[in-house]
């Protein structure tokens, strides 16, 4: 199972520099848990200390909102997800 | 009915099949509500002001500061200690004198937002924190008027378009609140997102192309890329949940 996960330009720098990661899951939070064991650096940048998604992180699986299944949402292999920061600049 | 001066005045916008002069008059007719004269509201209100929209009516609290100038290019070094609502309709004016522009210096909160809002066509979202952006949704929501909504930060912003009742709105999209910061942009990246809003809105008022509709447009200005999330409306959302398709 290999999913390509496509990280925000603000995060890179938590996975040393690289634009995408290819993880294993069979959902968006397994993902993201093997995406954090690979890199620890930015787990709390995507989760609350209880695990919950922070409120300005956006999950989007093969360029679909994961809102609001998110963690749960299953996914396969050749699956894509962006992880992509809300903005409220104006 | 168009001018003389105005059939001159718009000519190259009337000669694209799409627009032509019956959509000028739609143009001419449009009544445009812009939240905030700041790095987003600048280049939305110079090209709608540019494209001939009947009235637009910019509504913003703040005082022109220094450091604004990098980005909301409505307003110079001349202006810094003036009300940005002044300084934006002088230019605004300057830019087409056609085009009535009411500038309000007001704070949008829970009890004026009706208030300002009513009798206008469209909304563009050109405010800088999430509570307003909310505030205002909703009331879009409650006075079914398109919503056009535009976000920055640093090289990256992000737009779509919110038609009540009809397609997902920014309640549906976003989980809830983010912290109000002092966010670091550089001018071009609202250029960009205010003139794809502004965009937008024309494309609605005259009625042609597709907008973005359920269509979260992500601009990547360091990657110069523009990427399109598929977003949905909500049933259970607490703004347009209850609001049926028309």
């Amino acid at each position: 199972m290999s999913i390509e996960v496509s990280i925000h330009q603000a995060l890179r720098h938590l996975t040393n520099g690289q634009a995408t990661v290819k993880v294993n899951g069979n959902t968006v939070g397994q993902c993201l848990n093997n995406l954090v064991n690979q890199f620890p650096g930015i787990k709390p940048k995507i989760f609350d200390k209880k695990g919950k998604l922070l409120n300005y992180v956006e999950i989007y699986v093969n360029l679909e909102s994961s809102y609001p299944e998110e963690l749960a949402m299953s996914v396969k292999d050749g699956d894509r997800l962006h992880i992509t920061l809300i903005i409220a600049g104006g | 009915m168009l001018t003389i001066n105005e059939l001159e005045r718009y000519d190259r916008q009337i000669m694209i099949a799409d627009i032509g002069k019956e959509g000028q008059e739609k143009l001419k007719r449009a009544r445009v509500f812009i939240a905030g004269a700041g790095g987003l509201g600048s280049p939305a209100a110079i090209y709608l002001t540019a494209a001939g929209v009947g009235i637009i009516r910019v509504v913003d609290h703040d005082s022109v500061e220094l450091s604004n100038l990098n980005r909301q290019i409505l307003h110079w070094d001349e202006d810094v200690g003036k009300k940005k609502v002044s300084s934006a309709r002088e230019k605004l004016k300057k830019i087409n004198h056609e085009v009535k522009v009411e500038s309000i210096e007001e704070t949008i909160t829970e009890a004026n937002v009706f208030q300002l809002i009513t009798g206008f066509d469209v909304i563009v979202d050109a405010m800088d924190n999430l509570p307003t952006r909310y505030l205002l949704n909703k009331a879009a929501i409650e006075k079914n008027i398109p919503f056009f909504h535009g976000a920055v930060y640093g090289f990256e912003g992000r737009a779509m378009t919110i038609i009540p009742g009809k397609t997902a709105c920014l309640r549906c999209v976003y989980r809830g609140d983010i912290p109000k910061e002092k966010f670091p942009v550089i001018g071009v990246t609202p250029a960009v997102i205010g003139c794809i809003q502004a965009t937008e809105v024309i494309k609605y008022i005259v009625g042609i192309g597709e907008l973005l509709k359920n269509r979260l447009l992500i601009y990547d200005g360091l990657d110069m890329k523009f990427t399109e999330f598929k977003v949905k409306k909500d049933p259970q959302c607490e703004h347009c949940g209850h609001v049926r398709k028309g």
